[in-house]
């Protein structure tokens, strides 16, 4: 005798049915949902896996320690680094999720987010973008990574005083990190004895640079700075050394990358993080690297470290809403940071302004046999 | 949830005006273009502007987004009248291309990469209005409008020209107006969308109105079925839904998110050109490899 048979239509509407058996199990353990908002697929894919691994590491890590009275949940949402689907997903981490933190990356998901996030007085944390347009655009949108202006002012100095660099070429995105990085290598180089001897913009989408670079050698630059982002950093690198250029290549902190680390082209390469060593006896940032290291079986680098802190920076300020007997929401969050400001996360301490930027020291590392080592 | 559908509900609206535009001119007209996104682009700069330095009227954003979308389609049309079929392809590209770069360069205008934010909420009479009903009753409008055109002697002009336009010219047909006048139409609707959407996201920049853009709008028309009214926006609602459906799926790790949904989005959409190659709507006498 034919056991029961299951319809196709039967099978249908249970397939249907899936997606909303999930806020049936998360009632029972009643997480709070910390959402995140990063390009998973595309060719950006490699900084959304790498923000959430960061990010990851903090929640076990708040979890473990029963830091909260509820477990946390991280909630990921693919943006595909655009605005329209950064919006969907943003609706759906708080109007589904309710989530009341959301970390993000990305110019296009920042901008699209921060009027949404703003409505909800959701806090949303970047840790990846470093455009200096990120800065105040909403009370609860805060950065904690070091915006490109100030990353600048770092390694000029060092170019110059410890490499001996007086020329200097940029090819950069007209965008407005690009834009900023140029207006500060404009500002800065004189201030040091060096100049800008040229500044060669190129398309978002642009993967060929042989005029670019025939352009640049022209110009005889002693440091050729890229002001660049995502899978374009590594092309240009490319470009850069498979037509000849031998001089120094730099950048800000979005060379801290794997793609690019592990690319034999960068060998030499200068950039700018925030300051972190994860050899520190600082038991924070120790307990950070030993487990970043042993959980995914890699060295940590900044952008791991950026997300750890934005997801843990969730646990603290929760843990203090939680002791004041509040409700952990947007609204008491952002008064506890205010009325906080310095917190002790992954790298030392770091302190926030009102605007919600996480004021941090700056070193400038060199890659060096794949392996990212701090110079000055 | 009320606010996660709504906010996807506006968002298929949107889209639903442009896939039924682009329709009128795919479907009906047999004009391949692969630049609606730089009308819908142009009336989402428009209006946001209209916006940011006039006044937050929805109507009179949309009527300036219309105005300039439906002017510069001359752009559009030019190529449309002088070549056809996988030419005019080539050059709506081109087209699209060089769009997409003023739109990253004119940077007063467009405020570049970075684009414009800050663009107030649709006001009415002194109140904030969502932009669900407005872009319900425009995508209304926009398919009343293409159903009469459709079914009128204009609509017969624009068959006649998309199934044999020489044979159209030699019974008397204008067919260069027939399609000045479809594309203009079809590049104001897009205006119109262009302008709820910067009204409705309160940010804009080029990455909304790319290449990938018109491309999404054009499989929009064609899964949902060229050349039939309802087919577009089915097919809008469907590429848009499907990917937030997706995200519910409970069990995918977060770092393989987007690798898995991308997947499954992929898949469902090849299936559904192998079973339903005439699109949802379409005919399923067409379509179908005869090989």
């Amino acid at each position: 005798m034919p056991g029961p048979m299951i319809g196709r239509r039967t099978a249908l509407a249970a397939s249907l049915a899936l997606p909303f058996i999930r806020p049936a199990f998360a009632q029972q353990a009643e997480p709070y949902v910390m959402g995140s908002l990063f390009p998973m697929s595309g060719p950006n894919a490699e900084f959304g896996e790498a923000f959430t691994r960061g990010a990851q590491v903090a929640i076990a890590h708040i979890n473990a320690d029963n830091m909260l009275r509820r477990p946390v949940r991280l909630q990921s949402e693919d943006s595909q680094a655009l605005p329209q689907p950064s919006v969907i997903g943003m609706n759906k981490l708080i109007n589904i999720d309710r989530a009341s933190w959301v970390l993000s990356s990305w110019t296009a998901t920042a901008k699209a987010i921060a009027p949404i996030g703003d409505r909800a007085k959701t806090i949303m944390v970047n840790g990846g973008g470093v455009g200096p347009d990120l800065s105040g655009l909403s009370p609860y949108f805060w950065n904690v990574i070091a915006l490109a202006h100030l990353e600048v002012r770092a390694i000029v100095p060092f170019l110059v005083n410890q490499r001996n660099v007086k020329r200097v070429a940029l090819i950069y995105v007209d965008d407005p990190l690009g834009d900023a990085i140029l207006g500060q290598l404009r500002e800065q180089l004189p201030l040091h004895g060096a100049t800008l001897v040229g500044s060669y913009s190129v398309p978002r989408a642009a993967q060929q640079f042989g005029s670019v670079v025939a352009r640049v050698r022209q110009s005889r630059p002693d440091a050729i700075y890229i002001a660049s982002f995502g899978a374009q950093q590594a092309q240009i690198v490319k470009g850069l050394r498979d037509n000849g250029v031998t001089q120094i290549i730099c950048s800000f902190s979005g060379f801290g990358l794997d793609g690019i680390r592990t690319l034999p082209e960068a060998e030499g390469a200068l950039f700018t993080t925030q300051k972190l060593d994860f050899a520190s006896s600082d038991p924070i940032t120790k307990r950070f690297a030993d487990d970043f290291q042993a959980r995914f079986g890699q060295a940590p680098v900044t952008y791991h470290a950026n997300y750890y802190n934005a997801a843990y920076l969730f646990g603290l300020l929760a843990r203090q809403v939680e002791q004041a007997g509040g409700e952990v929401n947007g609204e008491t969050m952002r008064a506890a940071m205010l009325a906080t400001r310095k917190f002790n996360l992954v790298g030392g301490e770091g302190e926030f302004d009102e605007l919600g930027n996480m004021l941090t020291q700056l070193q400038v590392n060199e890659i060096r046999g794949q392996r990212v080592i701090a110079v000055g | 949830m009320t606010a996660f559908l709504i906010n996807l509900a506006t968002l298929a609206a949107i889209s639903g005006i442009l896939a039924s535009t682009l329709n009128f001119i795919v479907g009906y007209a047999g004009i391949f273009s692969v630049a609606h996104a730089v009308f819908f682009g142009l009336g989402a700069y428009g209006g946001a502007q209209v916006a940011l330095l006039l006044v937050p009227n929805p109507f009179l954003a949309c009527l300036v987004a219309a105005v300039i979308a439906g002017g510069l389609s001359l752009c559009l049309a030019l190529p449309a009248l002088r070549v056809r079929g996988e030419y005019f392809v080539a050059a709506s590209l081109g087209l699209q291309m060089v769009a997409a770069t003023l739109f990253a360069e004119l940077k007063p205008l467009t405020g570049g990469i970075g684009g414009l934010v800050g663009i107030p909420r649709p006001e009415l009479f002194g109140m904030v209005v969502p932009v669900l009903p407005l872009a319900l009753v425009a995508l209304a409008l926009i398919l009343w409008a293409t159903a009469r055109l459709q079914r009128g002697a204009f609509g017969r002009t624009l068959q006649s020209i998309r199934d044999a336009d020489t044979a159209a010219e030699a019974l008397g047909k204008n067919v260069n107006a027939a399609k000045t006048l479809a594309v203009a139409f079809a590049c104001a609707g897009a205006g119109i969308a262009g302008a709820l959407y910067a009204l409705h996201l309160s940010f804009i920049n080029v990455e909304s109105f790319t290449l990938d853009q018109s491309i999404q709008i054009m499989a929009m028309v064609i899964i949902g079925g060229a050349g039939t009214l309802w087919g577009p926006l089915v097919g809008a609602v469907m590429l848009l839904s499907l990917p937030a459906v997706i995200s519910f799926i409970p069990f995918i790790p977060p770092t393989e998110v987007g690798a898995v949904q991308q997947i499954i989005y992929g898949s469902a959409m090849t299936l559904l050109m192998i079973f339903r190659p005439a699109g949802l709507l379409g005919d399923m006498s067409k379509g179908k490899s005869t090989s």
